[in-house]
């Protein structure tokens, strides 16, 4: 409101404007006297080639407001996950052998492929509720709750929320915390860190749960710059202590000069590992920091949705994300949105490919490829449309595309020009339904 | 870089932002574009959380636009 405008005018205005906007310029139009549901339905596949990591997952969100900008939001994931993913041995040039997680079996690898475990079938249901509720007129807070449940693995949170208009609403700042705890409970035990993979039916390297407690806090600021044109900066702080290590993956554990892995028999009569593996170590805490801003822009009828994230961590590890999107109308009912994403990051401090023998071994060790250095680039399109009911429906798909390299310091003896980054490409396929009731 | 100094740097960015703010925007009238649901910062959230959670899964970052996302075992 501003003092130039007629009282009567301004709070007829303002009145109205409210009502259409929330009480955030960031919320979404919601009539007040709408007291239906609101839901956003999406059916995902995720898959990654060469038989690696498969994902089926159906999403509901459901939200509904009540007067006085009042909301309600509950959301339920299921995940149905298959397929194989690295295990972190290098190649070799003949087969090897591994123990599978479970402790009660052995899978092998032909000579010179990426070794995968292929053991890998999961099913995660995630559940998510929140409120939101202004108070008074330029205060709004948030409180919600997570959970994520697989065989292996549980997710449980807490997050809450405050925000504040200034500026004629053209400016709100927020601030957000969460924090949770998660267990793991692998399937045949939690490897002893740098323990060796052992024979089938010895468990001597695994022990019980473990858990990690996460403290995520976000300040940030959204800022009407003209009727066009909407930004936002935000800080990031994450904090992770506990059990960081991954307890599905291991190294290969070398010979210092030919840098091949060394070998073992398993005892008489039992199968186990061909090559001596070594579990991986990460260290008990992480401390991440991101910057991350987005701008919105209108350009006639087409919306340019542009972010971009620094983010860095005491692991050594820095990244950087460019998300574009453009969202370009057709007629009045249909869009088109090409989507285009780079990231890249460097590799952890302790980021390795193996582990040599008779060298003391490093504080932490992983040859987990997400750590490692790599650039990533999305590239897609989505199509969306109003039904004749009024509701909304958008099909995407998108090729997702991992490019890394390994350090050139890491490649001992026969690694060199046999040891590759485990590159990936994955397709993402989407459909969404948005209605209301 | 030193954590302690990049979460200052952040601080007196985000508090020079707000400040410097103050003589931009619009006026309430002029909302009309923004009021639009594509104008809105997150336009799917189910799509955003979708991603944030491929990512997390295949990348060592997360979070910027909320929080830092995960909650699961990912392979």
């Amino acid at each position: 409101m501003t003092d130039k405008t007629p009282k009567s005018v301004s709070a007829t205005l303002a009145a109205a404007t409210c009502s259409l906007l929330g009480s955030a310029p960031a919320a979404p139009v919601q009539a007040q006297e709408d007291p239906g549901w609101d839901f956003n339905t999406a059916l995902l596949y995720y898959g990654e080639d060469n038989d690696r990591v498969q994902d089926l997952s159906l999403n509901i969100l459901g939200k509904r407001y009540f007067v006085d900008d009042r909301a309600l939001t509950l959301g339920l994931t299921v995940d149905t996950l298959t397929g194989a993913t690295p295990n972190g041995a290098i190649r070799q040039g003949v087969p090897q052998t591994f123990t599978r997680p479970s402790g009660s079996s052995v899978y092998t690898i032909p000579a010179n492929e990426l070794p995968l475990d292929d053991t890998f079938k999961d099913t995660r249901v995630a559940l998510t509720a929140g409120w939101e509720q202004p108070l008074g007129r330029l205060w709004k807070t948030s409180v919600g709750f997570s959970g994520s449940f697989e065989y292996d693995y549980t997710h449980l949170g807490l997050n809450g929320g405050l925000s504040r208009d200034f500026n004629n609403r053209n400016t709100t700042v927020s601030a957000g915390l969460a924090i949770a705890r998660d267990e793991w409970d692998p399937v045949g035990g939690t490897p002893i860190p740098f323990s060796p993979m052992l024979d089938v039916g010895d468990t001597g390297n695994k022990t019980g749960t473990e858990t990690k407690d996460v403290v995520d806090a976000v300040l940030g600021v959204t800022q009407v710059i003209s009727r066009n044109l909407l930004v936002q900066l935000n800080y990031s702080f994450s904090n992770s202590t506990g059990y960081l290590t991954d307890p599905y993956k291991f190294l290969s554990l070398v010979d210092g000069a030919t840098g091949d892995t060394i070998t073992r028999v398993p005892a008489p009569g039992v199968e186990g590992p061909s090559h001596e593996f070594r579990f991986e170590s990460r260290p008990d805490d992480r401390t991440k920091h991101s910057v991350y801003t987005q701008a919105k822009y209108y350009m006639g009828g087409k919306v340019l949705d542009a972010s971009y994230r620094y983010m860095t961590d005491d692991w050594e590890i820095d990244s950087h994300t460019l998300d574009l999107r453009l969202r370009w109308p057709i007629g009045e009912q249909s869009f088109v949105e090409p989507h285009f994403r780079f990231y890249t990051q460097s590799e952890a401090d302790f980021y390795t490919i193996s582990l040599v023998e008779g060298i003391e071994l490093p504080a932490f060790a992983s040859s987990d490829y997400r750590l490692g250095n790599f650039d990533a680039i999305t590239a897609g399109l989505k199509y969306g449309w109003t039904t004749r009911g009024g509701n909304e429906m958008s099909v995407r798909a998108e090729l997702y595309q991992q490019r890394g390299s390994i350090p050139g310091n890491l490649l001992i003896g026969n690694q060199v020009g046999r040891e590759t980054y485990p590159d990936l490409d994955a397709i993402i396929v989407q459909f969404s339904y948005r209605f209301s009731r | 870089m030193n954590n302690r100094r990049f979460a200052v740097i952040g601080t007196a960015a985000l508090l020079a932002l707000t400040s410097g703010c103050s003589s931009m925007g619009v006026e309430p009238w002029e909302r009309d574009i923004l009021a639009k649901d594509e104008m809105q910062l997150t336009t799917d959230p189910v799509e955003a959380a979708i991603d944030d959670h491929i990512y997390f899964s295949k990348e060592a970052s997360s979070g910027g636009r909320g929080f830092g996302g995960g909650g699961c075992g990912c392979n």
